[in-house]
Parts: structure tokens; C-alpha cells; sequence
């Protein structure tokens, strides 16, 4: 084959430049630690990276929700266990009302702390979290219990996306927890006892006891309610914050280059660059015309 | 037989020869790098004097050293290989657009759109989560007019393009048909036209890297040039090439008559930068637009329906979040925040129904939770995974074009190779042709320097 002059030329030149690009490919993957700077990189990986970066996005998301409600939630299942509480101490005043050798003036008195611990209900059942009142239902902007015990809350659920395949509910029911629509009105049944107290009427006093367990395990049930809600967060916490770690994994697998072998191309083709410029200077040099 | 006079003649003969000859080799080394240029070799032959034996030598000319087969390879591989590197600007800057690595993605205002519906639900009280989710719905559109609009821009920059080229290859063909006659007239009038002849290979050259070209000789012996099957230049004579757009947009190559009536060629549009522009509009962008509408449009579609089926908090009911009209037909460039909610966060429904206002927050889940849901691309994808569809075929279509442009250039360096092989300068060559050359010369001055003696010699001793 006849061999001129800008033959020699641009086979050096596109030698070259076919070199310099894949150098500077190689420098890219080592120094940005990714395969996949560009989706025709790996097309096939690029949509895959895209589909995990969305799935990492809504995990983390759906953690921050958890995080988020859980706090509201644990305030909710405390706030029953206190009113649970108070149902207790409230049936035991009703236990020693019911006493025969108590006189009016005592059962006055026992009178005065069922008043007590009626309002402390109140002030339970009215208790705020972080988005509002916590057993208002939805109409978590309005004072759900009046002082008179008037419910003006609903039963709506507060539900949020955690991941579940149904809307996961993470609010206590106040109206399950204190209204008639949980079985017994508790505040009433406070009232009840509260005026069978000050008015002396000792069978009045003993009919309420049933009712008072009735809504004590109401609210103990409600309570239960709130802290299965709270466990079930924390499993899908665990199950989210697994399937963050393989997505990181896979986005890893998919699109990063491994440290050893990007450094290990870079160092070759830096080397192979250096001798090509050497040869091509050789290759150059060669010329008949200089003998002369 | 000759005498002494004749020696001189055969002398004289010798060194005009000889030192065309030279000048032939000069004229190669000078121009052993200049584009287009085909080493000629000097046509010397022996001067016939009627039967006799002459012995003098004449250069009758000289020869380009070409081969038209090999020239009519180069100019179809330099048209694919300028088609190839042309798709691959327009879908090397399409792939730009769509490079999440990078930030500039539209993954990451999808996911913080479905992100705020999940921060409303978790407390749709709070003024803040009802501005947040207007905040990424804006961002979502702002993201996605830029793309759906880039993408256009790029689509009008390629029609302005394919209009210069056009007039480029209308202007190169008259320059042909310019030089053809020149090359004619030269021809006639005895010339070698060699340099006229290196321009218009070069020109050729020129016109095929705009558009794939071929040439021919007819039966008249005129060199015709035809680009997209169409005779652009016979002999002198230049034709025009038009251009104009369909009724779906995409380009429409004409050939303009002598009649000033028009003929399509576009299907016959294979190569050249008109062919890769041809095919980065109407194929490359033309899919990407398509898809990246329909994405735009399922996405919001879902969306609005859920947030319509809603109620705000202001108790409000069948509002759209997004204004995407009816069909998917520009729905990235003209996608905006709908005018129903713009800028009244209240309006923005979180609740399921009018009694679970403003606590309730099925709504808001139920807009999350698309993110799940099979809302795109006939119901079979979700929104992530359908924009991963799109990232993904933008990436295998540029990967495409690189190849096709490694391929090309391969294919096109080979044939320059070949070309050169046969048509370029070897120094080295010329360098022997040079001392040749030379060393005839001397030899041929000492034919003259003998001659000379000899009658000198001789007057002088008859003149004694």
C-alpha cells in the first residue's frame, strides 16, 4: 500500500483523539465514582437509576411521615392512659361513696373531686398535638369537648401514606375513646356520679360503677388502639428503612464505578496516551526529505 | 541519422522536459498538505520525428492520479458520516435535558410534587403543607415548560438549519456547474485544468457532507450530480433545491423545476447534514416530545382528577391542580398550576368529603399514593416508572447516534485512507522524483555541454 503524507497524519491525529476520549472517559468515572455520568452511558441502567431515585425519594418521604405523626400518636396513647387513670380514681370515690356509714357531707365532699377529675377529663380529652386537637376527629381546629361534655369533634380517621397498601389511620378516636359512640359517654357518666355524690343517693351511686368500668375499658381499648398504631409505624419504619438499603445498594450496583478498576483504566490509559504522543513523534519524524 | 545540430535539439528537449518534471514535483510538495489536492505525475514520451529515430523527449502533459470509484465512496461516506455527527448534536443536548445525575432531570420535582402531597396529609391544618404542595406543583410545571420548551426550540433551530444547508447545497451546485464550464473551456483549449478539476472534487466533497450525493458521466459525457436522487447539476446547468414543512410539522424536501414547480424528494433524504437534521427533527425529537407529553399528561391527569374528586379546606369541591387541557399535544410546554388553586392554598383538597374538613386527609393520601398507581402510558406504568422509560429511550438513542458516529467516521477515515493512499503526495516519493529529476537535468546540460565542445572543436579546426 502506498503510504502519503496525510495518511501518516491522520491516523496520528485520530489515533490520538480516539485515545484522549477515552481517557477522558475513564478520568470522569474515577473522579466522579459514577458508571453512568450520562443516560447513554448505560441507557438500560440510566431508567433503572431513575425509577430507584423516585423509590428512594418516596421512602424517605414516607419515613419523615412516621416521624412525623408517631410523635402525635405517642401523645394520644399517654393522654388515654391518664384518662384511663383517672377513670380509676373516679371509681374509687365511687366505691367509697357507695360506703352505708358515709353521711352526705363526706359524699359532698367525693363530690367535689368526681367534679375534679371531670375537668381534668376535659382537659385530656381537649389535649393538642402537633396538627391540632388530637380526638377532634377532622375538625382538628375546634375545642372538641365542651365543658358540659358536648362532643362537637367527629369520627373521621387521620390517615396517612406510609407505604401500606390502605391509607393507614394514625389518630385515637375521641369519639370511640369518650362519646356514647364508643358505648358509654364518659363525661357523662362522671356527671352521673358527680350528682349522685352531692345529691346522697348511695343506689344512684352504686348503679354507676358498672358504667364507670364500661368506660374505663373503653378508654383502655382506645388506648390499646393508639399503641397498635404505633407498633405498626415502627414495623413499616423497619420494612422502609430496609428497602432503603437495597435501593442504595442497587443505585450503587447500577450506577457507580468501582473505585479499584476506574483508577486501574485511568492509570493504563494515561499510560498508553504518553507512549502513543512518543510514537506518533517517531512516526513524524520519519521522513525521507531529511536524509538529503 | 542525426547530426551534431540534432544533439542539441535532443538537449534542449531533455532539460524542458526535465525541468517540467520539476516543476511538477514542486508543485506536489508544495501542496502535499492542501485539502483537495491530487498529486499529478509528468507525462514525458519520446518525440517521434515522422520514422526516424529522434531521441528527444517531450512532456506531453501531466496526470491527476485519481479513481472515481474511490471518490464516489468518499463523497457517500463523508454524507452518512456529517448525517451521523449532526443527529448526534441534537441528541447529545436532548439527552442533557433529561440527565438526573446531573440535577437536571424531571425526576426529582416529580417526586417532591408526590413528597408534599404525603406532607399534606400528614397535617392538612397546617397553612404550610397546603403552600408546600402549590410550591412543587408550580415547581413541577416551571421544570417541565423548561424541558417541553427546550425541546421545541431545539426542533426550530433545526428548521433554520435545514434552511441554510439547503441554500449552502443550492450554492455549491452552481459553483459546480460554474466550474464545469471552466473546466470545459479549459479543456478546449488544450489546458490540463488539474487545479480546476481538484476544486471541483473538493466542492463535491463539500455538497455530499450536506446531502447524500452522487455523480455520474451521461452518455454526453457531462458530469452529472445528483443529490437525494435528484440531478442537481448536468453538465452546466444547476437545479434548486426548497424547502418547506408539512402539515404535522416535519420537514418537506422539494426539487424545484425548471417550470417553478416542485417535486418531493424528502423520502429520498439519506445523508448529508440535511439528512441528520432531517432525521434529530422529525424522528429523534419528534418521539421525545411525543413522550415526554404524554408523561406530562397522564401524570397531571391523574392528579387532577384525584384532587378534583377532593375538597379544600375552604369546603370546595371539583377543582384540577394542574391546567393540562384535553389531549397530550404540548402538554410540557403549556402545562401551568390551574387557576382554580393558583395561589389559594386553602383550595388545595386534602379532605375526601365536606365533613371531614379540615382535618381530613384521604384525599391527600390518595394523591400520594399515585405514586404507586398505573396512571401513565395506558394505565401499564407509574409516573417514576414512566419517566424512567423516557430517560432510558433518550439514552439508548443517543448511544445510538454515537455509534452511528463512531461507525461513520470509521468507515469515512477508511476511504479517505484509500483516497489518499491512491491521490496524495508521498514526500518520500517525490523526494526520488525530485533527484530524478535533477539528475537528468545535469545529465541532459552535459549532452548540451558535449554537443558544444564537439562543434566548437570542429569550427575551429576547419576554420584553420
Amino acid at each position: 500500500m502506498r503510504v502519503t503524507e496525510n495518511m501518516r497524519y491522520s491516523s496520528v491525529a485520530s489515533n490520538l483523539a480516539e485515545l484522549s476520549s477515552r481517557q477522558a472517559t475513564a478520568a470522569q468515572q474515577a473522579q466522579t465514582g459514577l458508571r453512568v455520568n450520562l443516560p447513554s452511558d448505560d441507557p438500560i441502567a440510566a431508567a433503572q437509576l431513575a425509577r430507584l431515585s423516585a423509590s428512594q425519594a418516596q421512602v424517605s418521604t414516607r419515613r419523615g411521615t412516621i416521624s412525623a405523626v408517631r410523635g402525635d400518636t405517642e401523645l394520644a396513647e399517654s393522654s388515654l392512659q391518664q384518662a384511663s387513670d383517672l377513670m380509676a380514681n373516679a371509681k374509687e370515690l365511687a366505691v367509697q361513696g357507695g360506703n352505708g356509714s358515709l353521711g352526705a357531707s363526706e359524699r359532698a365532699s367525693l363530690a367535689l373531686q368526681v367534679k375534679n377529675i371531670h375537668d381534668e377529663m376535659v382537659g385530656v380529652a381537649n389535649t393538642k398535638g402537633s396538627s391540632g386537637y388530637l380526638f377532634a376527629g377532622s375538625q382538628t381546629q375546634t375545642q372538641p369537648f365542651a365543658d358540659d361534655g358536648t362532643f362537637s369533634g367527629d369520627d373521621e380517621s387521620h390517615v396517612v401514606d406510609i407505604g401500606n397498601s390502605t391509607p393507614t389511620a394514625v389518630n385515637a378516636s375521641g369519639a370511640k375513646a369518650f362519646t356514647a359512640a364508643g358505648g358509654r359517654d364518659v363525661l357523662g357518666d362522671l356527671d352521673a356520679l358527680y350528682t349522685a355524690l352531692n345529691s346522697n343517693d348511695t343506689v344512684g351511686i352504686t348503679a354507676t360503677l358498672t358504667n364507670l368500668d364500661t368506660s374505663r375499658s373503653q378508654i383502655t381499648n382506645a388506648q390499646a388502639a393508639a399503641g397498635i398504631i404505633i407498633n405498626r409505624l415502627d414495623a413499616s419504619d423497619a420494612v422502609l428503612s430496609s428497602v432503603q438499603l437495597q435501593n442504595a445498594k442497587s443505585t450503587d450496583e447500577d450506577g457507580s464505578a468501582d473505585p479499584a478498576t476506574a483508577y486501574t483504566n485511568l492509570t493504563q490509559l494515561n499510560n498508553s496516551l504518553q507512549q502513543s504522543v512518543s510514537v506518533s513523534k517517531t512516526i513524524l519524524d520519519l521522513a525521507a526529505f531529511k536524509q538529503f | 541519422m542525426a547530426g551534431l545540430t540534432s544533439l542539441l535539439n535532443v538537449a534542449r528537449d531533455a532539460l524542458t522536459a526535465q525541468s517540467y518534471g520539476l516543476a511538477v514535483t514542486g508543485s506536489n510538495i508544495s501542496n502535499a498538505s492542501t485539502p483537495g489536492y491530487v498529486r499529478r505525475v509528468a507525462l514525458l514520451q519520446t518525440q517521434a520525428l515522422g520514422t526516424q529515430t529522434g531521441g528527444s523527449v517531450v512532456a506531453s502533459g501531466l496526470q491527476r492520479v485519481t479513481d472515481d470509484f474511490v471518490e464516489r465512496r468518499e463523497y457517500a461516506a463523508t454524507g452518512l458520516s456529517s448525517a451521523a455527527t449532526t443527529r448526534d448534536q441534537t441528541t447529545a443536548s436532548v439527552e442533557s435535558l433529561f440527565n438526573d445525575s446531573a440535577g437536571t432531570g424531571l425526576g426529582t420535582s416529580l417526586s417532591n410534587l408526590f413528597s408534599s402531597f404525603s406532607g399534606l396529609a400528614n397535617n392538612p391544618t397546617d397553612g404550610t403543607t397546603r403552600t408546600n404542595v402549590l410550591a412543587a406543583a408550580d415547581a413541577f410545571t416551571q421544570s417541565v415548560n423548561a424541558t417541553g420548551t427546550a425541546l421545541d426550540q431545539a426542533k426550530q433551530d433545526l428548521t433554520t438549519q435545514a434552511q441554510q444547508t439547503i441554500d449552502q447545497i443550492n450554492q455549491r451546485a452552481q459553483e459546480i456547474a460554474k466550474l464545469d464550464m471552466q473546466i470545459a473551456q479549459a479543456t478546449m483549449q488544450g489546458n490540463d485544468a488539474a487545479d480546476l478539476k481538484d476544486q471541483r472534487t473538493q466542492k463535491l466533497l463539500n455538497i455530499s457532507g450536506l446531502i447524500n450525493t452522487t455523480t455520474f458521466t451521461d452518455g454526453n459525457g457531462d458530469q452529472v450530480v445528483q443529490v437525494a436522487g435528484t440531478t442537481i447539476v448536468d453538465g452546466t446547468h444547476a437545479g434548486k433545491l426548497s424547502l418547506d414543512l408539512n402539515g404535522d410539522g416535519s420537514l418537506k424536501l422539494n426539487a424545484v423545476q425548471s417550470g417553478g414547480g416542485t417535486t418531493e424528494i424528502t423520502q429520498y433524504l439519506t445523508g448529508g447534514t440535511l439528512g441528520g437534521i432531517k432525521e434529530a427533527r422529525d424522528t429523534d425529537l419528534f418521539d421525545v416530545s411525543k413522550k415526554l407529553d404524554q408523561f406530562v399528561f397522564d401524570t397531571a391527569t391523574a392528579i387532577n382528577t384525584q384532587h378534583a374528586a377532593g375538597v379544600g379546606a375552604d369546603g370546595g369541591t371539583g377543582r384540577n391542580l394542574f391546567d393540562v387541557g384535553s389531549t397530550a399535544d404540548g402538554a410540557a410546554r403549556n402545562i401551568k398550576v390551574s387557576a382554580d388553586v393558583f395561589n389559594q392554598p386553602d383550595r388545595i383538597a386534602a379532605a375526601a368529603n365536606v365533613f371531614s374538613v379540615p382535618g381530613g386527609s384521604d384525599n391527600a393520601v390518595a394523591m400520594a399514593k399515585l405514586a404507586d398507581v398505573f396512571t401513565n402510558t395506558g394505565s401499564t406504568r407509574t409516573a417514576a416508572e414512566a419517566y424512567g422509560d423516557l430517560v432510558g429511550s433518550v439514552g439508548t438513542t443517543r448511544a445510538n447516534s454515537q455509534r452511528d458516529v463512531e461507525t461513520q467516521g470509521a468507515i469515512l477515515q477508511q476511504v479517505q485512507s484509500m483516497h489518499q493512499s491512491e491521490s496524495g503526495v508521498s514526500l518520500d516519493e517525490e523526494m526520488v522524483a525530485l533527484t530524478k529529476y535533477q539528475n537528468a537535468y545535469q545529465a541532459a546540460s552535459k549532452v548540451l555541454n558535449v554537443a558544444d565542445t564537439l562543434l566548437g572543436d570542429l569550427m575551429t579546426d576547419v576554420g584553420r
